[in-house]
């Protein structure tokens, strides 16, 4: 309760302090509906990708296995699979 | 406006709030795992043409026995499946060329790789209680245990295209399983904005960031069309919704709503005919949301998005509906050479 509220004598009446009632609703509301959010955002009006703007300050980790990309594909799809 | 409608516009923050802090976390795990970006799967060979499937784990997948479709089908276009469809496409003999990866829980997505940890059902009722795969209601540890060994027997031809916010316990699995990883960041605030997480990211790692569009499935579809630039895209098992008859039970945010509403969650369902079946879907906030983020980025993509779900609330401006033999027959070949 704010400072400037108290006062020297005892009322029979309870007080609820309506504001800090309102943050707790807020934030029960706030945590509720996060609970039913998706698993990744959605960025309203901006592009389906974003690839950043020129070279990033940190690059990322380097590729130890740079090599090796298998052109594994040869085996995926329809065609080919088991239980042909 | 119905409660439904209503909370789902409050969903896009409440998304953010959800999933930004573990989200980056994660990406803080994962950092050293990082070799590779999503970028690089453009450059390699997977499907023919500019036409790719990109498969949902909704529950149309087994009422219209969309996959056993494709496979009879032999499409030579790209497959693109979301995590919680990889089981019942390799079940039905359709090996993706990608399986994408978003959702940081630190438990639940494990399971649609297979979890090899698990020796005992959880307390979690996630999976017995979810809508999209039936074969996970019966003997759990026996469904996870086959799928363990299905994915590892098909883990080193498959490549995952895994967000930076996808949870450690994921990453590992797949790993595991011989799979190969193509990193992204999800887009998690406009990247222009002073402060912006996701223009953070990107310097802390130099990965291009997807608007993922709510859920897994929308933002394997952002991936096919953003990443891999196919200009013809069918959807099987996106549904966005819930098939008639479901119980509200087993509905993915159930506890959610009745923990949020009590006994009015009811109202928080959207009940819509889908135009080209006449059978009533149904939706909850999440899911209407998810929609309706759909259709927006839909009419704004360059590629023709075809839903071949038939059935479902993914249609309006953007989206084309045909049934899956249709697209097949039109994309035979895998469309126009890309």
């Amino acid at each position: 309760m704010p400072e400037f509220l108290k006062g020297n004598y005892k009322v029979k009446a309870t007080i609820e302090d309506k504001a800090d009632a309102a943050d707790s609703t807020d934030e029960f509301e706030k945590k509720a509906l996060s609970r039913l959010g998706g698993s990744i955002c959605f960025v309203s009006r901006k592009s389906l990708m974003w690839r950043g703007d020129g070279q990033p300050p940190a690059s990322r980790a380097t590729r130890e296995n740079g090599d090796d990309d298998k052109a594994k594909a040869d085996g995926a799809g329809t065609k080919d699979r088991a239980g042909a | 406006m119905e409660l439904g409608r209503k909370i789902a516009q409050a969903l896009e923050a409440a998304t953010f709030e959800r999933v930004a802090g573990v989200g980056l976390a994660n990406a803080e795990a994962n950092r050293s795992r990082i070799a590779r970006s999503v970028l690089e799967l453009a450059e390699t060979p997977l499907g023919s043409g500019d036409a790719a499937i990109v498969v949902g784990a909704g529950p149309s997948l087994y009422r219209r026995r969309s996959l056993e479709r494709l496979r009879a089908s032999r499409f030579a276009g790209t497959i693109v499946a979301a995590d919680g469809a990889l089981g019942a496409c390799l079940r039905a003999g359709v090996a993706p060329h990608v399986v994408v990866s978003v959702d940081p829980h630190p438990e639940r997505i494990v399971r649609w790789f297979g979890d090899p940890t698990l020796t005992a059902p959880r307390g979690d009722d996630y999976f017995r209680r979810q809508e999209m795969d039936p074969t996970h209601h019966g003997d759990e540890l026996a469904v996870n245990r086959a799928l363990v060994e299905l994915v590892d027997a098909h883990g080193p031809k498959l490549k995952v295209a895994a967000a930076t916010s996808a949870a450690p316990a994921v990453v590992e699995r797949c790993e595991q399983a011989g799979m190969d990883l193509y990193w992204w960041n999800p887009m998690y605030d406009d990247y222009d904005a002073p402060g912006s997480l996701s223009r953070r990211l990107w310097e802390m790692n130099g990965l291009p960031c997807l608007n993922g569009g709510g859920n897994v499935g929308t933002a394997a579809w952002v991936l096919t069309n953003a990443v891999l630039g196919k200009r013809r895209i069918g959807l099987i098992g996106i549904d966005l919704g819930y098939a008639p008859g479901t119980p509200y039970e087993k509905t993915q945010y159930y506890p959610e709503l009745v923990d949020l509403l009590g006994d009015r969650f009811r109202e928080a369902f959207i009940h819509t005919e889908n135009p080209a079946t006449g059978e009533t879907w149904f939706s909850d906030p999440a899911y209407h949301w998810f929609r309706n983020v759909f259709l927006e980025m839909a009419r704004g993509a360059e590629c023709q998005t075809v839903n071949c779900t038939e059935g479902g609330l993914l249609f309006g401006d953007g989206i084309t509906t045909a049934t899956l033999d249709h697209f097949l027959e039109a994309t035979a070949g895998g469309g126009a050479r890309g």
